[in-house]
């Protein structure tokens, strides 16, 4: 008997393995980046998905000007990418060129895992034109650069039109009254449709969906304990505890509540820029309905506030060729190429010269919503500890929507986590 | 002349176990010596690049006992390690009993039962996700069609059901794991032993009772321990499904110590938490390793 079960423990284990190991092989990469061309290879790590044909054809262009790098754009998701630069940390292995979300990056180098480039940018003059507020979270606290941005978005509100016309508004909502009006009249159980949809889940990506409404109170991560945050975190109990919002927003990802703004659940959606280009691609033919975008809404104290979002790319530690690397990157992200890759991928550019060479970012009605409110944007951190302060944000915000605690304590709880920490290191 | 031999035996021996001995203190000694080192000082974002990190003694642990979010934590993992291990080890000795018959078909649904086990945890977790859902799940459509609730429940929403939820979805897994070791167990028990008791007039419960359990104890107990190592050190099924919420009511050790070492950088912590893991299951591998030499001798 001892054998057989011994057998049988041999092949469940067996099958584990095999199947582990099956869930590592991935698809060959089959990106067209041109013909090596002799130079050095040189390694990039990036989590874009409907964006990565436009940075591919990038690499390719460069890979045909010159010969002294072979630039690889390699897809790791997000997840992945972060853990292995953790990991990659320690070891040193680590990509030469690594993408980053913007708000990670002042960990990442805290933690050593980017090269300080700022001598390789000395003198370079585009230098001057990159936004104040992308270029900073490529920063360490005594300003010493470690990549460049690539790209930026914020977050404004998307609405179903044909719901909010049935309701009896003409015009989306501007004010944060006129907002909960229309999450009032628009929402209907019968039908299963909610006012509003957003992303509360819990990961930094709840966080970059709550911050418009904590600043849009008048509130700051580092105020949270105030009246004013206070007051954010009612607005969007208010909204679960009046059914104008699904208590499901804490399992939502970005993804899942366009989806459900997509499937006609909800009325609007707090959404963001790159998803306007997922609106004329993927779900064209699913949206058969009217729909605008609008800026987030204004608080009757006149605040106003959305969140910038974005990628950067830095140089790791230990890349090969620092200064090759770091002459791809001002290629990547000089004024013409980042206008025609933000076109393309459906993003804002990080270089005021770079929004004056097309009008595509005022022409078209809805990237002009973007672009006008990134006039009120606020930046998530730097700050080396923001995963931390994040996680003390969600944490209060989903406490909040599944009615775990009150505003007062749940405000009182967070600043408890952020208050020392930004007392030791403040936020910018 | 004697010892020689001896001696020349006993160096054979040492070489033999020597490939084993180093494989071990390379790929398991290395990261638990590291990770011992790392919790007990205190190593995170401020400190690893500068190399500033000192020794702390005992306060990673100390600050992680006197955390509630890490006590309710390890209450999670103890309730989710034993919800799992009752539920699947009681149906999968069902299944097994039930499929050591012989009837028509007995072969291969056993062997689609086994699916749930061959299925990566990534896209169980993804499957319970969806089916669990609140509004469009298959379990609360199921439920509300046979008239058993009357609203949906909120499934991944609340503390409890989430862990309801998520041990179900544990057990899909774990079911079939217990019925494959369990049945070998079975089939490894003579008929002859049945046979006489049937002819000494035994009932059902009393064959069950005096020759099955008795003879499966070895098979069950390491089916318990194993199963107690599998679901303790969890981690997939709570990534993937819950991301250890609502409000860490799904978080246990395993995605905890994740959590603080790749998401916090306080890696001395989230090493102090993979060590509390350790103990843990190193407590129950050493029963299960004493288990296994008593039987071998």
């Amino acid at each position: 008997m001892k054998k057989k079960l011994s057998m049988a423990m041999a092949v469940a284990m067996a099958m584990t393995t095999f199947l582990s190991a099956g869930m590592c092989v991935s698809a060959e990469d089959t990106a067209d980046i041109g013909e090596p061309n002799g130079g050095v290879e040189v390694e990039v790590w990036h989590y874009f998905e409907h964006e990565a044909a436009a940075l591919n054809a990038v690499c390719k262009e460069y890979n045909a000007m010159q010969s002294d790098i072979y630039v690889v754009p390699t897809f790791v998701s997000r997840e992945e990418l972060m853990k292995q630069y953790t990991i990659g940390a320690v070891s040193g292995e680590l990509p030469d060129i690594g993408m980053v979300d913007s708000p990670d990056m002042a960990s990442y180098i805290s933690l050593g895992v980017f090269e300080d480039i700022t001598s390789y940018l000395e003198g370079w003059e585009d230098l001057d034109q990159f936004y104040p507020g992308p270029l900073s979270s490529c920063m360490d606290p005594e300003g010493n650069l470690y990549g460049l941005p690539n790209n930026s978005n914020c977050l404004a509100i998307l609405c179903n039109m044909e719901l909010l016309k049935a309701a009896g508004f003409e015009e989306p909502p501007k004010t944060l009254d006129e907002f909960k009006a229309v999450c009032e009249a628009t929402t209907d159980p019968d039908n299963g449709v909610y006012g509003f949809a957003m992303c509360a889940i819990g990961n930094e990506e709840g966080t970059f969906q709550f911050i418009p409404w904590l600043y849009g109170a008048g509130a700051t991560v580092a105020s949270v304990n105030s009246e004013e945050g206070k007051a954010a975190f009612e607005t969007l109990g208010e909204l679960i505890s009046n059914g104008w919002m699904s208590k499901e927003v804490v399992n939502w990802g970005q993804g899942d509540a366009l989806n459900a703004w997509i499937a006609g659940k909800a009325a609007m959606l707090e959404s963001g820029t790159w998803q306007v280009a997922q609106l004329d691609g993927d779900y064209k033919d699913s949206v058969t309905w009217e729909y605008a975008f609008v800026p987030m809404p204004q608080s009757a104290n006149g605040a106003q506030a959305t969140v910038i979002g974005g990628e950067n790319f830095g140089v790791c530690a230990g890349a090969a060729d620092v200064e090759a690397c770091v002459d791809f990157l001002k290629y990547m992200q000089s004024a013409q190429c980042n206008a025609d890759w933000c076109e393309v991928a459906g993003k804002l550019p990080v270089r005021g010269d770079a929004v004056e060479l097309k009008d595509f970012w005022t022409a078209d009605e809805r990237y002009k919503v973007f672009n006008d409110s990134m006039e009120f944007a606020v930046a998530r951190g730097p700050h080396e500890s923001w995963p931390t302060i994040s996680e003390a944000l969600y944490t209060a915000e989903q406490a909040v929507l599944l009615g775990e605690k009150d505003a007062a304590t749940a405000v009182a709880d967070a600043a408890a986590v952020i208050d020392p920490i930004v007392a030791e290191v403040p936020l910018p | 002349m004697k010892m020689t031999i001896a001696k020349k035996k006993k160096l054979e021996g040492y070489m033999f176990v020597l490939p084993g001995f180093l494989y071990i203190l390379i790929v398991l000694g290395y990261p638990l010596i590291y990770n011992i080192r790392l919790a007990f000082r205190n190593v995170n974002v401020k400190t690893f690049k500068s190399g500033t990190d000192v020794f702390v003694g005992l306060q990673n642990f100390t600050e992680l006992f006197q955390d509630p979010t890490f006590q309710l934590i390890f209450k999670n993992t103890l309730v989710f390690t034993i919800g799992c291990l009752v539920f699947q080890f009681t149906i999968g000795f069902i299944f097994a009993m039930f499929f050591s018959k012989k009837f028509t078909l007995a072969g291969p649904i056993r062997g689609m039962i086994l699916v749930g086990y061959m299925m990566p945890m990534s896209v169980t977790a993804l499957l319970g996700k969806n089916m669990f859902d609140v509004s469009s799940g298959v379990i609360n459509d199921l439920l509300m069609k046979l008239h058993l609730i009357q609203q949906p429940v909120e499934w991944l929403l609340q503390g409890n059901t989430a862990m309801i939820a998520i041990i179900a979805v544990n057990c899909w897994v774990g079911i079939p794991f217990n019925m494959l070791l369990l049945t070998s167990g079975l089939t490894g028990i003579s008929q002859d032993v049945y046979e006489s008791a049937e002819v000494d007039g035994a009932s059902s419960i009393q064959k069950f009772l005096h020759i099955t359990l008795p003879l499966m104890k070895p098979a069950i107990a390491s089916v318990l321990m194993l199963g107690f190592i599998y679901t303790f050190k969890a981690f997939d099924l709570q990534f993937v499904m819950t991301s250890g919420g609502p409000l860490n009511a799904t978080d246990v050790l395993g995605t905890y110590a994740y959590t603080l070492s790749f998401t916090q950088y306080e890696f001395s912590k989230g090493s102090a938490a993979a060590i509390v893991l350790f103990c843990c299951l190193f407590v129950v591998g050493l029963f299960y390793l004493r288990m296994i030499s008593k039987e071998d001798d």
